[in-house]
């Protein structure tokens, strides 16, 4: 006998049930019935209108991601718009594989499968195809790109081997952030969001079609408080005793805010059907706080600007054929008192022709060449100083890509890539595909892929000469340091070979599975090796020390439609370097990750969505042994959007990380102190398009 | 007694208006799907080269025509007044064969003018209605620069050269490249990378004509 109670709970549970059956009919669930709703039919291209996602980021040109020759995630406009975030890394970590880790306010490291680090110089960050890389420290400063949130399309996250694509650094993988075109944002539009810390990100943006020309600008600004002012701060230091005090860790503070302007801009110019012409630049100016690195700590403020420009034309061929040749400039500029004062320019020609033979071949043939010249300043004894500067490098680089269609459902991709690069050697990379479709309507497709990249030293890397944290005298001689990087013997590309299988499969009605895994050899790994004095004093010197083994398997499973959208991930990533606690500059990846996204899109213009994921304990490799693995954690964030005005304004209130479980202070290389930052955050955003 | 009776009153709400909505809101998905389909004809403009010879110069518009009564024809006024390949698009619409037959049963002069106008769109729309006299229609456009775009099953089979399909409520299409070569037409290789089928050789049937 059931009490009245449970019957209408019952009854209530079972009438849920219903209209969620209601909710996700068929018919219903026609994505393409909501097109009028988000702008002009006939403004969208076939892959719009298609709802196909393509990506760019496997061969170099438009695939539907189903044919990629390599596991590719994207990261939607969408997933950005309703997350709320104000940060690239942040939003990555909740895509497959990715490991993140927050080390101050606005550092981050972010990996492709782990080996991240503040500089993770390991995974190539692209903007639209185009280098973002410093040619300094290797990776990207995300927080020193001219980027501005709401105008990213998508994010695509390569995991594995990228270099027969893109070249030399596209190691354990590729972040290639698309931008969106003017046709798709036209008018005006401003967004601001404030966080209970004082936080701020505001955007303004304009964009117009007239005649043959259609733009894009965007201006932005954020301002980060420091730790300290944003309710966290707490300072560990990994060193004890006479370095600690030396170093006055006892009276640290985090004084870390960034005030960050940014510009951003594209034209596009039709001067035919078949010729197109395509312009860019952007601006960034980050003002930065207090910074310790390599136990250098004089507490002062610095800078970095960053110039991005481009010019490109497209030309599709009568014959069928497309190519385009194109040039960019990436000028960065910076005083950072722990470090030096640098200027660094990359000046890129590069070209891509894609053709047809015998109808089956589907072939792309392309190279560039990126000639860089980095100049250094010294600020003082302690900065960073590169013996031998103004350093010119010239990088060189061929690729072929050869897509063949053997049969209906077999399909073979080979891409083989060689790069001259001045400072080390000429090196190649390869990603040989088999992808096998299992049905007609290649809804479920197999792969199987064997790659090969590089990773070439880069500057920092090979000249570094610095000594670190006098030490008094006496007892000590005059001139000594507690910690001195000296500059490497002749270093060798690091290498990696991998070998993976993926399966990409329809399982139902808008549900979709992916499952990829690998295994993955790195070896002349280049990490730091301790030598001492007579003094005994130690001192860091990079080399090609021993290898790797990577192991691992993504399982992706997502349900996509017009109620919402829901998705869940599971990565096991393992490490297992060769020689234990060898030092190479980067964070194990965690053994284990998961991640679940959900969106429901309710009636009246309102939009729930909740992102969660848990990374499991990262190792740290370190000749420093007393640097702690980082814990693991679970991040929740949470929001409601609310649309009003025929949704042209949007508010929205949210929270991040409400379980304040990634507050932990983490500790990047050369970093002997870390604060804790900022964890749970309450958040409001406006937004309005005119 | 009472919260029984209401609860007996929701269930009979829910079973009633679950079966209902989704039939009122067919009709509202049918005509976006016509919407999306003028959306794809205007696009397939974009990717399709006609001869020199057949898309005049740059002054004249491109003609789209409509063969037959489509159920939601209306969809099809969206196109007016676009521009494509830097020309204005206009809309011409012809009643099918059949209709037109039963109409005027003798009048074969007026067929033939309806013909003649037809071979002068750059793109045909043959709307599913017309699928008994799908044969007929493409014939009436053999050896003409006409991308003939259909909407029924085996319309690739019989000549045509790009066929729409619906799959889970998405508009897909297909492409006949030996039937667009006949017709001296160029499909870039876009389109043939998004469509669900390309059909690289004629038919038999095709063959045989």
């Amino acid at each position: 006998m059931f009490t009245q109670k449970s019957s209408l709970t019952r009854v209530f549970v079972l009438v849920l049930i219903y209209l969620l059956m209601f909710a996700f009919n068929e018919e219903l669930f026609a994505q393409q019935e909501d097109t009028d709703e988000q702008g002009d039919l006939f403004e969208m291209s076939l892959e719009e209108l298609m709802e196909v996602p393509v990506v760019v980021s496997a061969a170099r040109k438009e695939q539907k991601i189903t044919e990629a020759s390599v596991p590719i995630s994207i990261i939607t406009a969408e997933d950005i718009h309703y997350s709320g975030l104000t940060d690239v890394p942040e939003i990555l970590q909740f895509s497959p594989g990715i490991d993140m880790l927050r080390l101050s306010r606005f550092r981050w490291a972010v990996g492709v499968r782990g080996l991240h680090e503040f500089i993770s110089d390991r995974t190539l960050i692209l903007i639209n195809g185009r280098s973002a890389e410093s040619p300094l420290f290797g990776g990207s400063e995300h927080y020193t790109l001219p980027i501005l949130m709401e105008d990213i399309e998508r994010i695509e996250v390569v995991r594995g081997p990228g270099g027969a694509a893109w070249g030399a650094n596209a190691f354990t993988g590729v972040i290639n952030i698309i931008t969106k075109k003017p046709e798709d944002v036209l008018g005006y539009f401003g967004s601001t969001t404030i966080n209970q810390f004082g936080d701020s990100y505001t955007h303004f943006r304009w964009a117009e079609k007239q005649n043959k020309w259609r733009w894009r600008l965007s201006v932005g600004y954020e301002d980060l408080e420091n730790s300290d002012d944003a309710g966290a701060g707490r300072y560990t230091s990994n060193t004890t005793g006479t370095v600690n005090s030396l170093m006055g860790f006892s009276s640290f503070t985090a004084d870390d805010f960034m005030r960050n302007y940014r510009f951003d801009s594209e034209a596009f110019y039709d001067y035919s059907d078949r010729t197109r012409m395509s312009f860019g630049a952007g601006y960034s100016h980050a003002g930065v706080g207090d910074w310790e690195f390599g136990g250098y700590y004089p507490g002062g403020n610095g800078w970095y600007e960053t110039v991005r420009s481009y010019t490109k034309l497209e030309h599709d061929f009568e014959d069928g054929s497309t190519g385009y040749l194109q040039w960019f400039c990436n000028f960065a500029s910076s005083k950072v008192p722990t470090l030096m004062k640098w200027n660094w320019m990359q000046n890129d020609i590069e070209g891509q022709y894609n053709f047809k033979v015998a109808s089956a071949h589907n072939i792309s043939i392309g190279g560039n060449f990126r000639f860089i010249r980095l100049d250094t300043k010294i600020q003082d004894i302690q900065s960073l100083t590169y013996p031998g500067e103004p350093f010119d490098e010239q990088f060189a680089g061929a690729f072929l890509i050869d897509r063949w269609t053997l049969s209906d459902r077999l399909t073979l991709e080979g891409q083989i890539r060689t790069d001259y690069y001045s400072e080390t050697q000429t090196d190649w990379a390869t990603r040989l595909t088999a992808l096998y479709a299992m049905d007609e309507e290649k809804d479920n497709l197999l792969r199987f892929s064997f790659a090969k990249a590089f990773r070439t030293p880069f500057t920092s890397v090979r000249n570094t000469l610095t000594g670190r944290v006098p030490l008094p005298s006496p007892p000590y001689p005059s001139g000594l340091y507690a910690f001195n990087v000296i500059p490497a013997d002749e270093l060798e590309n690091e290498e990696t070979c991998s070998f993976e299988a993926g399966y990409t499969g329809k399982l139902a009605r808008n549900l979709t599975l992916r499952a990829d895994t690998y295994y993955q050899r790195y070896s002349k790994l280049i990490g730091y090796t301790k030598v001492y004095d007579a003094f005994g004093l130690p001192y860091h010197k990079t080399s090609n020390i021993d290898g790797a083994d990577s192991w691992g398997a993504e399982v992706e499973l997502a349900l996509d439609g017009k109620p919402g959208k829901l998705s869940a991930w599971y990565a096991y990533n393992d490490f297992q370097e060769d020689v234990s606690q060898q030092g190479i500059r980067a964070y194990c990846p965690a053994q284990h990750k998961v991640g679940l996204t959900g969106r429901l899109y309710l009636p009246d213009g309102w939009t729930f969505n909740a992102n969660y994921k848990y990374s499991g304990t990262t190792r740290t490799l370190d000749l420093d042994t007393t640097i702690l693995d980082i814990g693991s954690s679970h991040r929740l964030d949470l929001g409601i959007v609310k649309g009003f005005a025929k949704e042209r304004g949007e508010i929205m209130i949210g929270v991040s990380d409400l379980l304040n479980k990634t507050n932990g202070p983490h500790f990047g290389s050369g970093q002997l102190s870390a604060h804790e930052t900022p964890g749970l955050t309450l958040f409001a955003r406006l937004q309005y398009k005119f | 007694m009472k919260s029984k009776v209401y609860i007996l009153i929701v269930l009979a709400m829910a079973l009633l208006v679950v079966p209902i909505v989704p039939e009122a809101l067919a009709d509202s998905t049918r005509s976006q799907e016509y919407k999306i389909k003028a959306a794809f004809l205007y696009n397939f403009i974009k990717f399709v080269e006609w001869p020199k010879g057949e898309i005049g110069d740059s002054n004249e518009p491109i003609t789209i025509g409509i063969l037959g009564k489509c159920p939601f024809e209306n969809a099809f006024e969206l196109l007016k007044d676009k521009q494509a390949k830097n020309r204005k698009v206009v809309i011409k619409r012809f009643k099918g064969f059949k209709e037109l037959k039963n109409s005027s049963p003798n009048d074969k002069a007026e067929l033939q003018r309806i013909i003649n106008a037809i071979r002068k769109c750059h793109v045909l729309f043959i709307c599913s209605c017309q699928k008994e006299e799908l044969k007929e229609a493409i014939d009436s456009v053999k050896n003409h620069s006409v991308l003939t775009v259909g909407e029924v099953k085996g319309f690739l089979e019989t000549g045509g050269v790009i066929n729409f399909l619906m799959e889970e409520n998405k508009v897909r299409f297909e492409i006949n490249l030996a039937a667009a070569k006949r017709a001296e037409l160029k499909i870039s290789s876009k389109l043939l990378r998004l469509a669900k089928r390309v059909v690289k050789e004629e038919s038999p049937e095709e063959k045989e004509k």
